[in-house]
C-alpha cells in the first residue's frame, strides 16, 4: 500500500507558487518548504487557499472577527491593560507524525517538573547534591516556605494543569521557552479560538480530521473529581480565578463551557478547616478547587508580606489537613524560575534517567562565573530575566536597549549576578498568517497544555494556543499583545464528536448549579446601579432641558429651580460635600455630566452598572451583555472630554436610558425566575423606593409655594418617569398632595411605591429563608401596612397642610430606614454569611 | 552554669466595634528550644474558644500556632504565659577569623539547625533590594575588616545614628523611609542591620523576643510595661549564630529572650490574623518578663 500516506491529505500534489505565499529566505517555514511544496499536513489547506485566493481570506477573517463578537468574546481592546489576543482565521496545522514529537516532549517536560516539585517541597535533595543552585530557589517569590512540610502526594496535589510555551527551531527542533505552572492562562482563548475557527473553515477543518480537544476536558475533570477528598461521588469542583488578573476574563468562558462555577477568592470561606463556597442558598463544601490564580496569594495569613485582603485564610491549613485538593500545588511557580533552564538536561538524566526531548531556550545562569562572563560579553543580543520573579525588574532585551540601559544593565548583574539569567534571542520557526489580504510569514510560539492524570501518566491537549508577532522580526513576548491561532493536530481516523451529554452529565456532579453569594450580591447591585443611573440621567435630562427649552417659567425662577433640584439630586444620593464649595450652576452641571468621580454624577454610576453587570457575566444573555457594553461604551465615547456646554449631552441621556431600558426589557423577557433574578429585581425595586422617598422628603423640607412649588412638583414627577402619567390622570398642573398619591398610592402602578412594595414582597419570596431568621419578604408586610396606614390619612378629608405634610415627612424618614435595614440584613444573611456559626 | 528563670506573660486583647463571626490567626509565640535556652511551661490561652487549633514547626524550626474562631464575638484575647530557663552567660563578641570582604557562604550550605544559609543572604518580599542601605554602610567598609568587628561596628552606627522614636514607623513601613528619615523602633533597625549585612554576603537573620527592663532605682516596676523586642544574629563558618541588639548596642545576654527567628519580622510576626466581620479594631499589647 505504498503511496497512502495519511493524513488523506498530506498527498494532495499542490505546488505553491511564490506569489500565494513566499516564506522569508533562510527562515524555516511550518508550512511551505523551501522547494514550494507544502510540508506534510499543509496540503488541504493550500489547496483550498489556492481555490478561495484573497477573497476567501479577507472573508475568513471578516467571520472570525464577527463571530468572535457575537460570543461577546475575551478579547477586550477596551480594557486597556494586559495582552489581547485577536485570532487569525489560519490554523497551523501539525500532522500526527510531527505532533508526536511535540507530545512526547511536553510529556516529558510535565514529568521533570513534577518530579522537581516532589523534592523542592520535600527532601530537597536537588540543592544539597547541588543539581539547582540553592539561591534559584530559595530567591524565587512562589517558593513557598508555608508549605515545607506539604509536599506533593497523595492528599496534595502536585501539578495541575500546566501550559508550556514552545517554539521551532531552524532544524525542526522544538524550543521551550517558558512553563506557567501557577496560572495557565491561554486555556480559554484556546477554546474559544476552536470553536470561532470550527465555524469559519467547516469544510477545512473536517477534510483534515482535525484533533478534538473537548476530550481533553473531560479527562482533566474526571482528574479532578477522583482527587476530591470525599470521592469521587461528592466532589464540588470549583474553578477560582482572581479579581484583578488582567488575562481573566477567558476564564468566565472556560468556566462556561465547562460548567463548573467560576470564583473569586471572596467567595470562599475557611471553617472548621474546610473550605465552603458562600452561595445565597448557604455555605456549601467544596472539596476540588481549580486555581487560576497565584498560589503565593492563596493564603494571606501565611503570606510572608503584609495582610492584604486578598485570599482566603486558611487555605493553607485546609490544604494541610487534606480536607480540600487545590491544582496546582500553591508553591508551583517556583518552578517558572528561568534559573532552572541550563540545569534541565542534566536534572532530566538525573531524575527520570531520560535525555530531555525538547531544547530549552539556552540560558546562562550568571550565579556561575563563567556564564556571567558570557552574559556580559554578549549582553546586547540576550533577553535578561530575574530568577525570583521579582518585581523590582521586567525581562529586558538587549537588543532593544540604548547605551546607557546596557550600562545599568551590566551594573545591575555585577552587583547580583545570582539574580539574573540570559537567554539568546531564538531563531524560531514563520506560520502562515493573513495580513491585509495576503498570506505572509510570521514567527509564532504556541502554548500547549498537559496534566498528569490520577495514574500519574501524562496527559496532552492535542492543540493549543497559537501566538504570532503582529510585525516582521518581532520578538514575541508573552505581555505583549499579537495575534492568536487555533492549532490543528491532524489525526488519522477522524474524533468522534465529543458528547454533549457526557460533559452536561459530568458537570452536574461536579459543579451543581448553585449561585455564588458574590455573585447574588453583584446582581443585587447591578439592579440598584442600573436604576440609579437611570434616575440620575433622567435628573440630568431635566436639568438640560431646563438650560435649552426652558420651562417658560422667567430666568430668576428657573435658574432658582435648577439649584433647588440639583441640590435635591446630590442630597438623594447623600454627596451634599461634593457641591458644599462649588456655587457656579455650571461647574454643578459638569460634576453630573463630566466629573469621572462624583458619586451623584452619570458616569461614575454607568461605570459602576458595567462593574457590578460583568461580575455577574455568567447570568446575562448575550444580548443583554450588548446592551450593557453599548449603554457604557457610547456614554464615555461621546461624553469624552471637558465639559463644554449642557447641549452635547442631551442626545446621549435618551441614548442612555433607552440602552437601560433595553436592558431591563431583554432581562424581563429572559432570565429565569430564580433567587438571581430575584435579587436583580428586589435591588431595583428598593433602589427605586428609596431614591423616591429621599426625593420627596427634599421636596417636602424645601417647601416652595407656587409657581416655584409648581415647577418643582413637575420636576420631581419628571424624575419619577410620571409627569405624562400625571397629567392625563388629573388633568392639573402638579398639586404635592396629588403627586403624593400617584407616586406612593396609586394602583397597578410600575412607579408608585404601592406597587413596588408588592413586587418586592413577591421577588424576596425567591431567595431561601437564611437559617434561624425570618425570611426576608415578611419584612416587607409591616412597610405595606405603615404605606396603607398613611394613604388613608393622605385621602382623608383634612387639607394637605402643614399637619399633614408633617405627618408625610415622618413616614417618609421611616420608610427610608426601613428600606435601609432590609439592605442590610439582605447584606449579612446573603452575601458576607457573617451570621454562619456552623 | 547559672540559669535565669523568666516567667513572661504576653497579652494581646482587641476589641471591636461590631460583631465578628470568624477569625483566623498565627501566633509565634512558644520560644524556640534551642541554643540554650529551656522552656520550662507554656501554654497560649485563647477567649473565646477556637474552634480549630493546631501547632506545627516552621520552615525555620520555630513552633506555630495555628487557630481559628468561629463564633461570634466582639472582644478577644491571647495570652501566652511562658516560663523559660535562660542561661546566664557573659556574652563577648567572638572572633570569625575571616575578613568580610573574604567570607564566602553557599547559599545552599545548612547552618546547626538544618536551614540553608541562603535563606539568610537573599532579598524577602519585604525588601526585594538593599540599594536603600548601600551608601549608609560604605564608610563602615573597611577592606581586610574582620567580619564580626564589622557587624558589631554597624550595630553601633545604627544605634548613635538612628531615633528611637515610637510611632513612628508601623509593620508596613518600607526600609526606604526609615533609611530616609533615621528613625524607628527595634524591628526598622533590625531590618536595616538585616539588609546592610546581607549586601555584603553576611547571612544574618531577625530575631523576635523580649527584653528584660528595670525599673528606674527605687520604683516599682509598672505592670504590662514590657515589650515585644527584636535584634539581629549574624553568622560565620567559626562562629555560627551571634546575636547584635542594635536598639541598645549590645550582644544579648541572658536579659533577652528568644522566641523565634526568620528571615525577617513577617515570617515571625507574634501574632497575626484576618478576621471576617464588621467594625473597627482597637488592639491591646501587655508584656510582662518578671525575673523569678
Amino acid at each position: 500500500m505504498n503511496g497512502i500516506a495519511t493524513p488523506r491529505g498530506g498527498l494532495i500534489d499542490v505546488n505553491v507558487p511564490p506569489e500565494l505565499y513566499r516564506p522569508g529566505e533562510g527562515i524555516r517555514d511550518e508550512a511551505l518548504r523551501p522547494d514550494g511544496v507544502p510540508v506534510h499536513g499543509w496540503g488541504e489547506f493550500f489547496e483550498s487557499y489556492q481555490r478561495h485566493g484573497a477573497a476567501g481570506l479577507v472573508e475568513w477573517r471578516e467571520v472570525a472577527l464577527r463571530i468572535s463578537r457575537d460570543r461577546g468574546l475575551a478579547y477586550r481592546p477596551d480594557r486597556g491593560e494586559g495582552p489581547h489576543w485577536s485570532l487569525d482565521p489560519i490554523p497551523w496545522i501539525f500532522s500526527p507524525e510531527e505532533w508526536k514529537g511535540i507530545e512526547n516532549g511536553v510529556a516529558q517536560m510535565l514529568r521533570l517538573s513534577a518530579a522537581i516539585l516532589a523534592d523542592l517541597y520535600g527532601p530537597q535533595t536537588l540543592l544539597d547534591r547541588g543539581l539547582i543552585p540553592a539561591s534559584i530557589i530559595l530567591g524565587h517569590r512562589g517558593f513557598l516556605r508555608a508549605l515545607h512540610d506539604s509536599p506533593p502526594g497523595e492528599r496534595i496535589i502536585g501539578l495541575g494543569l500546566t501550559a508550556f510555551d514552545l517554539a521551532r527551531g531552524p532544524g525542526g527542533s522544538t524550543y521551550i521557552l517558558n512553563g506557567r505552572f501557577d496560572c495557565p492562562y491561554g486555556l480559554g482563548v484556546a477554546l474559544e479560538n476552536r470553536t470561532v475557527i470550527n465555524r469559519v473553515l467547516p469544510n477545512l477543518f473536517r477534510r483534515c480530521q482535525v484533533r478534538r480537544i473537548g476530550y481533553f476536558f473531560n479527562e482533566w475533570f474526571d482528574y479532578l473529581a477522583e482527587r476530591s477528598p470525599r470521592g469521587a461521588e461528592n466532589s464540588r469542583i470549583v474553578i477560582l480565578d482572581s479579581d484583578n488578573g488582567s488575562e481573566s476574563s477567558e476564564i468566565g468562558f472556560l468556566a462556561n463551557y465547562c460548567g463548573i462555577t467560576r470564583v473569586l477568592p471572596s467567595d470562599l470561606t475557611v471553617r472548621n478547616s474546610s473550605v465552603w463556597l458562600k452561595a445565597l442558598s448557604g455555605l456549601m463544601p467544596v472539596d476540588v478547587i481549580w486555581k487560576v490564580t497565584h498560589g503565593r496569594d492563596l493564603d494571606p495569613l501565611e503570606a510572608n508580606w503584609r495582610l492584604t485582603a486578598e485570599g482566603v485564610p486558611g487555605m493553607f491549613e485546609a490544604i494541610r489537613r487534606g480536607t480540600v485538593a487545590v491544582a496546582s500545588h500553591p508553591g508551583a511557580e517556583v518552578l517558572q524560575s528561568p534559573g532552572l533552564f541550563p540545569f534541565l538536561a542534566k536534572l532530566c538524566r538525573e531524575l527520570l534517567g531520560e535525555d530531555l526531548a525538547l531544547t530549552p531556550a539556552e540560558t546562562w545562569w550568571c550565579g556561575d562565573p563563567a556564564s556571567k562572563k558570557h552574559v556580559l560579553a554578549n549582553l546586547s543580543g540576550m533577553v535578561i530575566k530575574s530568577v525570583g520573579h521579582h518585581r523590582d525588574f521586567r525581562t529586558r532585551y538587549g537588543q532593544r536597549l540604548s547605551g546607557y540601559e546596557l550600562a545599568e544593565l551590566r551594573a545591575r548583574i555585577e552587583a547580583d549576578p545570582e539574580r539574573y539569567v540570559g537567554q539568546e534571542e531564538l531563531q524560531i520557526s514563520t506560520v502562515p498568517t493573513s495580513r491585509d489580504g495576503g498570506l505572509v510569514p510570521r514567527g509564532a510560539v504556541m502554548r500547549s497544555f498537559a496534566f498528569l492524570d490520577a495514574k500519574g501518566d501524562p496527559r496532552v491537549m492535542p492543540g493549543g494556543l497559537g501566538r504570532v508577532s503582529t510585525a516582521e522580526g518581532v520578538i514575541i513576548s508573552t505581555r505583549e499583545s499579537g495575534e492568536s491561532k487555533d492549532i490543528w493536530v491532524r489525526s488519522h481516523s477522524p474524533d468522534a464528536p465529543i458528547s454533549i451529554e457526557r460533559r452536561l452529565e459530568q458537570s452536574r456532579v461536579i459543579s451543581p448549579e448553585v449561585v455564588p453569594s458574590r455573585r447574588g450580591e453583584n446582581l443585587y447591585w447591578a439592579g440598584r446601579y442600573g436604576e440609579r443611573t437611570d434616575s440620575i440621567a433622567r435628573f440630568a435630562n431635566r436639568l438640560v432641558i431646563g438650560r435649552t427649552a426652558g420651562f417658560s417659567y422667567g430666568r430668576n425662577l428657573e435658574a432658582k429651580h435648577e439649584k433647588t433640584l440639583v441640590e435635591a439630586l446630590f442630597r438623594v444620593f447623600e454627596a451634599d460635600l461634593w457641591i458644599a464649595k462649588v456655587t457656579d450652576p455650571d461647574k454643578r452641571l459638569s460634576l453630573i455630566l463630566a466629573d469621572p468621580n462624583c458619586p451623584a454624577g452619570v458616569g461614575p454610576n454607568v461605570s459602576s452598572f458595567y462593574r457590578a453587570c460583568m461580575a455577574a457575566r455568567e447570568e446575562w444573555s448575550l444580548t443583554s451583555i450588548l446592551a450593557i457594553e453599548s449603554a457604557r461604551n457610547r456614554w464615555f465615547a461621546r461624553t469624552a472630554g471637558e465639559f463644554e456646554s449642557p447641549y452635547r449631552y442631551e442626545n446621549e441621556l435618551q441614548n442612555l436610558a433607552l440602552h437601560l431600558a433595553a436592558f431591563h426589557g431583554l432581562n424581563l423577557d429572559s432570565m429565569t425566575r430564580d433567587e438571581a433574578w430575584g435579587l436583580l429585581d428586589a435591588g431595583a425595586r428598593m433602589e427605586r423606593m428609596s431614591i423616591l422617598v429621599s426625593l420627596l422628603a427634599y421636596i417636602l423640607e424645601v417647601d416652595e409655594p407656587a409657581p416655584m412649588g409648581t415647577l418643582l412638583n413637575e420636576s420631581v414627577l419628571f424624575v419619577s418617569d410620571s409627569l405624562g402619567t400625571y397629567q392625563s390622570k388629573f388633568h392639573s398642573v402638579p398639586t404635592t398632595d396629588y403627586a403624593l398619591r400617584l407616586l406612593l398610592g396609586e394602583e397597578d402602578y410600575p412607579r408608585s411605591m404601592h406597587y413596588l412594595l408588592e413586587r418586592l414582597e413577591n421577588v424576596l419570596q425567591k431567595l431561601k429563608a437564611p437559617a434561624r431568621s425570618a425570611p426576608p419578604h415578611e419584612r416587607v408586610a409591616p412597610m405595606r401596612a405603615d404605606l396603607d396606614a398613611f394613604l388613608a390619612r393622605l385621602e382623608d378629608e383634612e387639607e394637605f397642610g402643614a399637619a399633614k405634610r408633617r405627618e408625610a415627612l415622618a413616614f417618609l424618614h421611616s420608610m427610608r430606614d426601613r428600606l435601609n435595614e432590609l439592605h442590610d440584613y439582605l447584606t449579612i444573611s446573603y452575601f458576607s454569611h457573617v451570621g454562619y456559626h456552623g | 552554669m547559672n540559669m535565669v528563670r523568666y516567667r513572661i506573660r504576653h497579652r494581646t486583647a482587641y476589641s471591636y466595634s461590631g460583631r465578628i463571626d470568624l477569625y483566623h490567626s498565627l501566633a509565634h509565640l512558644r520560644p524556640r528550644e534551642d541554643e540554650g535556652q529551656e522552656t520550662l511551661a507554656h501554654c497560649i490561652e485563647v477567649l473565646p474558644e477556637p474552634k480549630v487549633r493546631a501547632e506545627r514547626k516552621d520552615s525555620f524550626g520555630n513552633i506555630t500556632n495555628y487557630f481559628s474562631i468561629e463564633q461570634s464575638h466582639d472582644f478577644l484575647e491571647v495570652i501566652a504565659t511562658t516560663t523559660v530557663l535562660r542561661p546566664e552567660v557573659t556574652v563577648r563578641l567572638p572572633d570569625s577569623g575571616v575578613a568580610w570582604d573574604d567570607l564566602v557562604v553557599a547559599p545552599g550550605e545548612k547552618d546547626a539547625s538544618g536551614v540553608r544559609l541562603g535563606n539568610y543572604l537573599l532579598p524577602t518580599p519585604a525588601f526585594p533590594s538593599f540599594a536603600s542601605v548601600t551608601e549608609f554602610l560604605a564608610p563602615s567598609l573597611i577592606p581586610g575588616r574582620e567580619t564580626m568587628d564589622l557587624v558589631n561596628e554597624v550595630m553601633k552606627r545604627i544605634f548613635t545614628e538612628f531615633k528611637y522614636k515610637p510611632g513612628a514607623t508601623d509593620t508596613g513601613t518600607p526600609l526606604e523611609t526609615v533609611m530616609q528619615q533615621r528613625e524607628g523602633v527595634c524591628q526598622d533597625f533590625s531590618h536595616v542591620m538585616i539588609a546592610a549585612l546581607r549586601s555584603i554576603g553576611i547571612p544574618v537573620r531577625y530575631v523576635s523576643g523580649y527584653l528584660e527592663t528595670l525599673p528606674p532605682p527605687g520604683q516599682a516596676k509598672l505592670q504590662g510595661a514590657d515589650a515585644s523586642h527584636a535584634w539581629v544574629e549574624a553568622w560565620t563558618p567559626a562562629t555560627g549564630w551571634v546575636g547584635f541588639d542594635p536598639t541598645n548596642n549590645l550582644l544579648p545576654g541572658s536579659r533577652h529572650v528568644k522566641i523565634c527567628h526568620g528571615r525577617d519580622y513577617f515570617d515571625v510576626q507574634p501574632l497575626k490574623g484576618i478576621f471576617l466581620g464588621t467594625g473597627m479594631q482597637t488592639l491591646l499589647v501587655e508584656v510582662d518578663v518578671e525575673r523569678m
